[in-house]
């Protein structure tokens, strides 16, 4: 019976195994045929991302990465925390329980790249913005187990010393627009004076930030020194909007546990 | 060791090192104060390094022998060391990487020194620099046994097999200094992506020529996995790499996907990275190494095919395995999910394929820690894919992702399948490459086998009840239905496993060091022996009919 | 090379090649291949037709049992919220006092609370909720805004000087920085300040009544006139010996100079009332415990 099902492919096998002898002689057949057989998968599983439309939901509130919140998130990437940290809260009932409302993908829609993560070594941060203090943060990052003594995470105090370089970040956030992200000229061009704004609420700079990236911003002294803008502003900044982009994750789910 | 070039051959290299050092002096002069201009000093320092060998060689006598009557081997030999090399640098980071996890405290008070930034230059460091050095030196070795045919040139291996290491210390000094696309095996920036590329090009024309040249009617089945590994490695780098710099002096590049499509491009990239990197190649190391050594016919010609175009074929789809329960769309989880595990049968049709053809020499596996090396590297490749496609259920997916668990799949892939399978390939060949009668010592060899079994095992075993724990630690609810366990309870329950992983890594990586001891003394001072036969015969084989199955 | 030859072990043919002295059977794939083949197969086609598979150009095939991991999530979610909503909804319609009289819900507190804590409050106040540099114990009885329930819960919910409308807003302000006090009263001050607190500071007499009375002008309003603080504006005791930035020289200095202003998060969008409340009986039995 075994036998009976399996013939008609042992017979289509045979044939085919009677042609792969013929053709594994020529180096390009063998070239074309592997450049077939493995492009298949990845153009059937890939393109179709970008035309349908459901694969990104829509989320009109959706705001960008001020510039000094991008450069946290250059440190962030330079760092490797996302070795450590997923950015991607699944769809599972503990995962939703611990870390809050599942992550969309419209949330890391203006992530180039995407820092979804591969490993938890330490928690999930994709709604860490807002959990913590700036103070905390620093603390934290400055020696993690003076705060967290069980903690494996490494120190970061080097962070504080480090004023942010930020007059690449025009460059930085024009580069971003040539791949998608909607940066207007006007941001880009005051990128550098925004980014040291956002940390200096007492300068005059820090009026342009609320203009151009929203009254909402967070607009203070992340690192705690009040007269120089440091890599760990930036670093805190970007902690402190991670999840508050927009809001669409929470407006199909309910909030929080119970 | 370039002696064996001729005059021009000689003035070809010279003036790539000349391009090359143009190259590295404009970086290191537009990149100044960036990464960028460090990598430039690299990229200088380098090309005068080379320029001073090909100078030593220049006023040499031309090659008198007629090339075409020998192999080349002088590639295989730099680039078997070379990857010795980085198998001790690459597995010692991964001990250092596993000791901060146990004891965080074990680093220096620099940047350069934390985790986040040592943990890639320890798997680019073992999968590229000694995986991708191993792969390429024994493919020149392969491709011109099996073919009975001379390399196709002598300066294009030597610029593969340089340029493809130049990458690799651009990359890890790239890590240390905090330049990297986080993407996870692909992490060098734009201008190391764009080098990779060249060199890439580069080893596939020198391939398909060398097999053009070939003395025989057919195409040995290593060669398959080596030419899949070339081209589809390259397609995945290219798609996945694909960025806008920031500026062009300076090192930062954004990725030209995000989200959704970047994940599921990396993904795509990351799992076929290991199909084609660090299984396909060494799938053609096996077919040659392994029935070579046991003396042995390939268990089944037949099986070889299916089991090679359903690697080619399936792998490819499967990447979406890693984005299970994400935002990543349910319909690509669900292709994902099943080809990975219709990918099982082919994978374990090629394990199977392997170790049936031990059958008629167990006695010589039982001897010989050289093909004990191989046929243990079968039986974990076998046990390695059963368990990534068990890994890849979606339901199994949801309690190891994330977790340790990945990491002792990997790391029965990468040691117990890669490793050992590369130090057996590079014991049967060394003495034969440097004309010598055995290794110089085959305690050692056999010292090192039970070493790197000890190690891995420890390793995997470690990883799986730290994974298991944790992943289950994450997920166990009380009987109120809340939550039982803290994130930090998981970290306490942690510790154990790491320290137990990182003894059991000291152990492979002693091992790693006795074969590279070992290797150093064999080159060194093991007894000379000249082998037989072992050079191109030009006649052109004749051509069997096509066999029909018993 | 051509011949085909057997292979003596196993009787199996070759395939007639050589290349460098390995040669192929040509065994036949083995059944149990084609088995798990077949096997494999058509559990992804079926698979495939159960749930969303293939992509078509804008969309994709849903499969026939509809299912969406989005979905199904919310949906397990709001099966356990409703399972837990059984004692949950009494834990937030109740006082706290209520609860503690209440057995089974104190015991589904204390399932719940020490993991909860952990998860959300540990990384500032500890795991033991024994507090740090910067950060109160809650365990001690010294309240910032005073130990009773509704207090705690008022906290929990609005957070201290966090982004919530209705916050608590506790500022200590920058003495020195804004220029109300110079170095040398701020020393002065510090001074007196420790020696409300019984510690020994070694300054003269007349030194402790400058600081005295520099205390009364400046401080008073908000610690008052004793130092014993105040609870309405979240001014904490400064003559007991629980300290939460410290009692020393250079804390001292450090809080006058340059003002205090701790943020406790606000939780009342990421954790539930009955959550909050739970947390609330933790710490409080923790304080009444004690401090290990
Ligand atoms: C070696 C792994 C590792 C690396 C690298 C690492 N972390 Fe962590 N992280 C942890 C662990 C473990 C914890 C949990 C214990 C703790 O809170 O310190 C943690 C906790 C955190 C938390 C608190 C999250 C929460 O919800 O409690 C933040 C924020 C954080 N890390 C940020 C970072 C940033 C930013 C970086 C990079 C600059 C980084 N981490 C790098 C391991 C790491
Ligand atoms: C980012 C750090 C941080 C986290 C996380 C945090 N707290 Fe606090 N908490 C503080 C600080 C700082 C204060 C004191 C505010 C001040 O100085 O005025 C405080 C004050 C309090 C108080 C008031 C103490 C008093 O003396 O009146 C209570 C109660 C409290 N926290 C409970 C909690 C609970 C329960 C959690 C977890 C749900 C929590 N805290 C999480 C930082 C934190
Ligand atoms: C506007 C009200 C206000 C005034 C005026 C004020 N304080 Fe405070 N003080 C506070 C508050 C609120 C806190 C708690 C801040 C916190 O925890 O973040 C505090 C905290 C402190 C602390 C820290 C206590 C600890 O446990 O570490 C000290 C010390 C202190 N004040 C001393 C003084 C002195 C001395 C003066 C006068 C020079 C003064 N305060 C004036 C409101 C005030
Ligand atoms: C001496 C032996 C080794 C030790 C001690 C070691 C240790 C480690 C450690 C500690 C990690 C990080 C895991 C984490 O983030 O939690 C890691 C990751 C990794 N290692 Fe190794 N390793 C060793 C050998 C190898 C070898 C030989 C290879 C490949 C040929 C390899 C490939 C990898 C890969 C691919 C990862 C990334 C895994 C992931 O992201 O899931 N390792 N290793
Ligand atoms: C049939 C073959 C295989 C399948 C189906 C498979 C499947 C998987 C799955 C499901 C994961 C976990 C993804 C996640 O949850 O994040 C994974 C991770 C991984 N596997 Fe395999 N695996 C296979 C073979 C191998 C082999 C032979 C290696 C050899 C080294 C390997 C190396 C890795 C690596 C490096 C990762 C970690 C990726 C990361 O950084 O997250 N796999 N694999
Ligand atoms: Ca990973
Ligand atoms: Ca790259
Ligand atoms: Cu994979």
């Amino acid at each position: 019976m075994f036998r009976k099902i399996l013939s008609p492919f042992a017979r289509l096998f045979e044939f085919h195994a009677r042609t792969h002898y013929r053709t594994e002689r020529h180096s390009m057949a063998l070239t074309l045929g592997i450049i077939v057989a493995a492009g298949v998968g990845g153009f059937v599983e890939i393109a179709p991302l970008f035309t349908i439309d459901e694969t990104v939901e829509a989320a009109p509130d959706m705001r960008l990465y001020t510039p000094l919140e991008q450069a946290g998130r250059d440190i962030y990437i330079r760092e490797g925390c996302y070795a450590c940290h997923s950015q991607m809260i699944r769809t599972l009932q503990d995962e939703v329980d611990r870390y809050g409302p599942y992550s969309l993908a419209v949330e890391s829609q203006y992530d180039h790249p995407m820092l979804w993560g591969s490993k938890r070594t330490g928690p999930d941060l994709a709604r860490l913005g807002n959990k913590y203090s700036d103070d905390w943060h620093v603390r934290h990052l400055v020696d993690p187990r003076a705060v967290v003594p069980e903690s494996v995470m490494p120190q970061y105090a080097f962070l504080l010393d480090r004023t942010l370089e930020t007059e690449s970040l025009p460059d930085r956030l024009a580069a971003l627009r040539a791949v998608g992200v909607p940066y207007s000229d006007e941001q880009i061009d005051n990128a550098d004076a925004d980014a040291r704004g956002q940390a200096r609420p007492d300068t005059d700079a820090a009026d342009g930030v609320s203009k151009r990236y929203g009254d909402a911003t967070s607009v203070r002294h992340f690192d705690g020194q009040r007269d120089r803008v440091t890599e760990m502003d930036a670093l805190v900044a970007y902690l402190q909007i991670l999840g508050g982009l927009t809001d669409a994750a929470f407006a199909n789910q309910p909030p929080g546990e119970d | 060791m370039m002696e064996r070039l001729t005059g021009a051959e000689r003035q070809i290299a010279l003036m790539i090192c000349v391009v090359m050092a143009i190259v590295g002096l404009v970086m290191a002069a537009a990149g100044r104060g960036d990464p960028m201009g460090s990598h430039g000093a690299i990229v200088l320092i380098a090309a005068g390094i080379v320029t001073c060998f090909v100078l030593r060689a220049i006023g040499e006598p031309e090659p008198a022998e007629d090339r075409t009557t020998s192999y080349y081997d002088d590639p295989t030999k730099a680039g078997l060391v070379i990857a010795l090399f980085w198998a001790v640098v690459g597995m010692g980071m991964g001990v250092w990487v596993a000791a901060q996890l146990a004891w965080p405290d074990l680093r220096f008070d620099a940047a350069w020194s934390s985790f986040g930034r040592i943990r890639p230059v320890h798997t680019s460091g073992v999968i590229f620099g000694f995986g991708g050095n191993a792969l390429i030196a024994t493919s020149y070795h392969v491709m011109q046994r099996t073919s009975r045919a001379r390399l196709a040139g002598h300066v294009s291996p030597w610029f593969v097999l340089l340029g493809f290491n130049l990458f690799c210390i651009v990359a890890a000094s790239g890590y240390l200094m905090g330049v990297t696309q986080s993407k996870e095996y692909a992490e060098p920036e734009w201008y190391a992506d764009i080098w990779l590329v060249i060199v890439w090009v580069v080893y596939f024309v020198l391939y398909i020529r060398t097999l053009a040249r070939r003395n025989e009617p057919h195409i040995y089945v290593a060669n398959w996995y080596y030419l899949a590994f070339i081209l589809v490695v390259a397609i995945l780098h290219i798609v996945n790499n694909l960025a806008v710099p920031a500026s062009l002096t300076g090192a930062k590049s954004y990725s030209a996907f995000a989200g959704v499509q970047d994940a599921m491009t990396q993904w795509w990239y990351g799992h076929n990275a290991v199909a084609f990197f660090l299984t396909a190649g060494f799938l053609g190391m096996l077919y040659y190494f392994l029935p070579k050594r046991a003396e042995r016919p390939i268990y089944s010609y037949r099986l070889s095919i299916l089991s090679f175009w359903g690697i080619v074929f399936f792998y490819i789809w499967a990447g979406s395995h890693h984005l299970h329960y994400t935002a990543l769309p349910q319909w690509v989880q669900t292709l994902g999910m099943t080809f990975s595990v219709m990918l099982l049968v082919p994978s374990w049709a090629s394990a199977g394929n392997a170790l049936m053809t031990l059958n008629g020499a167990w006695h010589k596996v039982r001897d010989d820690a050289t093909l004990r090396f191989m046929m243990v590297a079968a039986v974990f490749y076998g046990l390695s894919t059963f368990e990534g496609s068990f890994m890849a259920v979606r339901a199994v997916n949801s309690l190891s992702h994330y977790t340790d668990w990945t990491v002792g799949h990997v790391h029965a892939g990468a040691m117990g399948w890669v490793a050992l399978i590369t130090f057996g390939s590079i014991y049967s060949v060394v003495p034969l490459l440097w004309k010598r009668e055995t290794m110089y010592s085959w305690k050692l060899v056999e010292w090192h086998f039970w070493l790197a079994l000890a190690g891995t095992v420890i390793y995997v075993f470690a990883m799986w009840n730290s994974g298991i724990v944790q992943g289950l630690m994450w997920r166990t609810y009380t009987d109120s239905g809340t939550l039982a366990y803290s994130f930090t309870d998981t970290l306490v329950a942690m510790h154990p496993y790491y320290v137990a992983r990182a003894c059991g890594g000291a152990l492979f990586l002693t091992g790693a060091i006795l074969a590279a001891y070992n290797v150093y003394m064999t080159i060194r001072h093991a007894p000379e022996k000249r082998p037989e036969r072992d050079y191109p015969t030009s006649s052109e084989a004749t051509e069997p009919a096509v066999p029909a199955a018993e | 090379m051509s011949v085909k030859e057997r292979d003596p072990l196993t009787g199996h043919q070759t395939t007639g090649h050589e290349w460098n002295g390995i040669t192929e059977l040509n065994t036949r794939v083995p059944r149990a291949v084609w088995f798990f083949i077949i096997v494999t197969h058509i559990w992804a086609l079926v698979y495939w037709v159960l749930m969303p598979a293939w992509p078509l150009v804008n969309t994709f095939t849903r499969g026939l049992l509809g299912i969406d991991q989005q979905v199904q999530v919310d949906k397990r979610v709001a099966a356990a919220d409703a399972t837990r909503s059984l004692w949950a909804d009494r834990i937030a319609a109740l006082s706290l006092d209520e609860i503690r009289d209440d057995p089974v819900l104190v015991s589904h507190v204390d399932q719940t609370a020490p993991a909860l804590f952990g998860d959300n409050c540990a990384a500032c106040h500890g795991s033991r909720a024994e507090g740090g540099p910067g950060y109160p114990s809650l365990v001690d009885d010294a309240w910032l805004w005073g130990g009773d329930d509704e207090t705690i819960l008022e906290t929990l919910r609005v957070g201290i000087n966090a982004p919530h409308p209705d916050t608590r807003y506790a500022e200590m302000p920058a003495f020195g920085r804004d220029g109300m006090l110079d170095r040398d009263q701020i020393r002065v001050v510090a001074g007196y300040v420790q020696s409300l607190a019984g510690l020994h500071s070694g300054a003269p007499p007349e030194r402790l009544e400058e600081g005295a009375a520099l205390f009364a002008d400046n401080c008073a309003s908000c610690h008052g006139e004793d130092g014993t603080g105040m609870h309405d504006l979240g001014a904490p005791n400064l003559t007991d010996s629980h300290w939460i930035y410290g009692g020393s020289d250079e804390a001292l200095f450090e809080t006058i100079y340059g003002g205090r202003q701790g943020w406790m998060p606000a939780w009342e969008n990421r954790l539930t009332e009955a959550q909050r409340k739970m947390l609330a009986i933790y710490i409080t039995s923790l304080a009444d415990e004690g401090p290990e």
